[in-house]
């Protein structure tokens, strides 16, 4: 049951990363490949002010993602303002240079890796893993929820236009850098807290968990889910941790499994990018549902 | 007539080509003024600079008296400046009611999270009045669960123009309203840019249908090269072969 418990915590986690990443790049439009290091601005805060301060964990994560959440706006900040193509340099610059600078600095633990983060959990054993099966449930349905509400009503209206054609959404009096920034925060600040939850989890992290390379993973969680759906991005995380699982279930030798896995991460984007480019839960290509004109007005020859 | 817009030697350049130079244009309350020119004359540039789509090299922009040549696109359409585009630029993923929506001019000045707000339901139904009451204008309320791919250019048209109309601004910007429309929808833009004008707008029209600048508006301005050849009547540049000339390249 314990393994169970890991693998929803895992799974948690990875769904509040995908639907963070999916409000940045799904809804957003904004091409960002820095969200691993954002994931681990939280880890590594939260743990180093906890351990640093014994201030309390949730604290520490509150921490963390608040710091995850003014990197991206000073990450952001000058690209958007000139045009959002930069913005992909810009985290291109932010993710390696911050994780060599993670990698080669002693209060980070350098490559090896930061140790002793403080647990949440006073306790260990069963108890203690439900619980945190709850805290991170808890979480990620926040995530989802608050990705939800951004999305729909007045504010999906603005995104949505904002993402369809910027500068006609300006030409309407419409602040789209502010939009901008707003989204690529928010979406930054639940990496962060993804981070937070993770190291709190694991109480150890390493530079290795959050190579550039991570983006690829969260951006096929995405894209096999469902890119701007609610849901599709969890599916995606649920699907992309079981994979793993079953592969490992066929006890191959390990110089096939590792490789078997990328072929099949990689064969999976492409599948869905040619055959359902909306995802699992994303709405056919072509498909909407067209309500009937009101038949007591006239209609224009 | 008051003056609504002015711009006092505008000036913009890419590299070597001149798009606009010492451009001085009074757009005043009530009035349609008629913009022409051939291709790349710089009448959509200069739309582009009196809304801030790019910033000029030089030169200035008022609005109704106050210098608003350094500011934003969005707060110039804030201040009142609506402007449509030659190729509609509707949101495609948006219905047309969500298209208008979004046009609703209001006071936005105020922080993102104010920006948006989850309004009234009484501010929800006026604001949905509001633009039912635009696809009235231009007899398109039929076609307001629509997106705007599922109908025709003419009809997108149509519909940019009734987007325009949700800002209630003091100057509209409308950019070859007539391009691909024909029939009773020529007919519904004149008489609502008319009625517009009658309401006290001050309206500037970039249009290569002479019959329309002319059926329409009460100044001409004949753009070249990225200046001003020569203001007045159209039926004057017409009978112009200075004008004809530099039109149709003869």
């Amino acid at each position: 049951m314990e393994f169970v418990g890991a693998m929803l915590i895992q799974i948690g986690i990875f769904t509040i990363l995908a639907t963070s990443f999916n409000l940045i790049i799904g809804y957003g439009g904004l091409m960002s490949i820095a969200h691993p290091i954002f994931f681990a601005l939280g880890a590594y805060g939260s743990g180093l002010i906890t351990q640093a301060t014994g201030i309390p964990v949730p604290v520490g994560i509150a921490f963390g993602m608040m710091l995850a959440t003014l990197a991206s706006i000073a990450v952001a900040l000058p690209s958007l303002r000139v045009s959002g193509d930069y913005l992909v340099i810009a985290s291109i610059g932010f993710q390696l240079g911050l994780l060599q600078i993670i990698k080669n600095s002693d209060w980070s633990g350098g490559p090896g890796g930061l140790t002793n983060i403080p647990p949440m959990m006073a306790t260990v054993g069963p108890a203690a893993i439900w619980s945190y099966v709850a805290i991170v449930g808890i979480a990620a349905i926040f995530t989802i929820l608050i990705v939800r509400w951004l999305v729909s009503g007045d504010y999906g209206r603005a995104i949505t236009a904002m993402r369809d054609d910027e500068e006609a959404f300006r030409g309407l009096g419409h602040d789209a850098v502010s939009l901008k920034l707003a989204l690529f925060a928010i979406g930054s600040g639940l990496a962060g807290l993804a981070g937070g939850l993770y190291g709190h989890y694991f109480l150890f992290v390493t530079p290795e968990q959050f190579e550039i390379l991570y983006s690829a993973a969260m951006l096929t969680m995405v894209v096999v889910g469902g890119i701007r759906t609610i849901w599709g991005p969890a599916l995606g995380a649920v699907l992309l941790q079981f994979m793993p699982q079953a592969i490992n279930f066929l006890k191959l030798p390990s110089s096939v499994t590792g490789p078997l896995q990328g072929i099949l991460f990689t064969g999976l984007v492409l599948v869905f990018l040619f055959l359902r480019p909306r995802g699992l839960l994303g709405r056919a290509l072509g498909a909407r549902v067209v309500q009937e004109d009101d038949p007591t007005e006239a209609p224009l020859k | 007539m008051s003056e609504v817009i002015r711009t006092r030697a505008l000036c913009k350049r890419f590299g070597g080509v001149v798009v606009a130079e010492g451009v001085n244009l009074t757009l005043t309350r009530g009035q349609i003024v008629g913009l022409i020119g051939p291709n790349g004359a710089g009448k959509t540039s200069l739309f582009n600079l009196i809304c801030g789509a790019i910033p000029a090299d030089s030169g200035s922009v008022i609005l109704n008296g106050t210098e608003i040549g350094g500011l934003p696109m969005h707060v110039r359409a804030r201040l009142g400046i609506a402007r449509s585009w030659q190729h509609n630029r509707l949101f495609p993923s948006l219905t047309v009611l969500d298209n208008l929506l979004l046009a609703q001019r209001r006071d936005r000045g105020r922080s993102l999270v104010g920006a948006y707000p989850r309004s009234h339901a009484d501010e929800k139904t006026a604001a949905r009045e509001r633009a039912m009451a635009q696809l009235e204008k231009v007899r398109m309320t039929h076609a307001v669960h629509r997106l705007p791919t599922e109908l025709s250019y003419g009809k997108q048209k149509l519909i940019s123009l009734a987007r325009v109309l949700m800002n209630d601004g003091d100057c509209l910007l409308l950019d070859e309203p007539m391009a691909g429309v024909e029939g009773p929808a020529y007919d519904s833009i004149k008489a609502v840019v008319r009625d517009e004008a009658a309401a006290g707008r001050a309206i500037c029209v970039v249009e290569h249908n002479i019959s329309f600048i002319k059926d329409l508006c009460d100044l001409a301005v004949f753009m070249f090269a990225g200046r001003i050849i020569r203001t007045g009547t159209i039926d004057e540049m017409v009978r112009s072969p200075e004008l004809t000339e530099l039109y149709f390249g003869a």
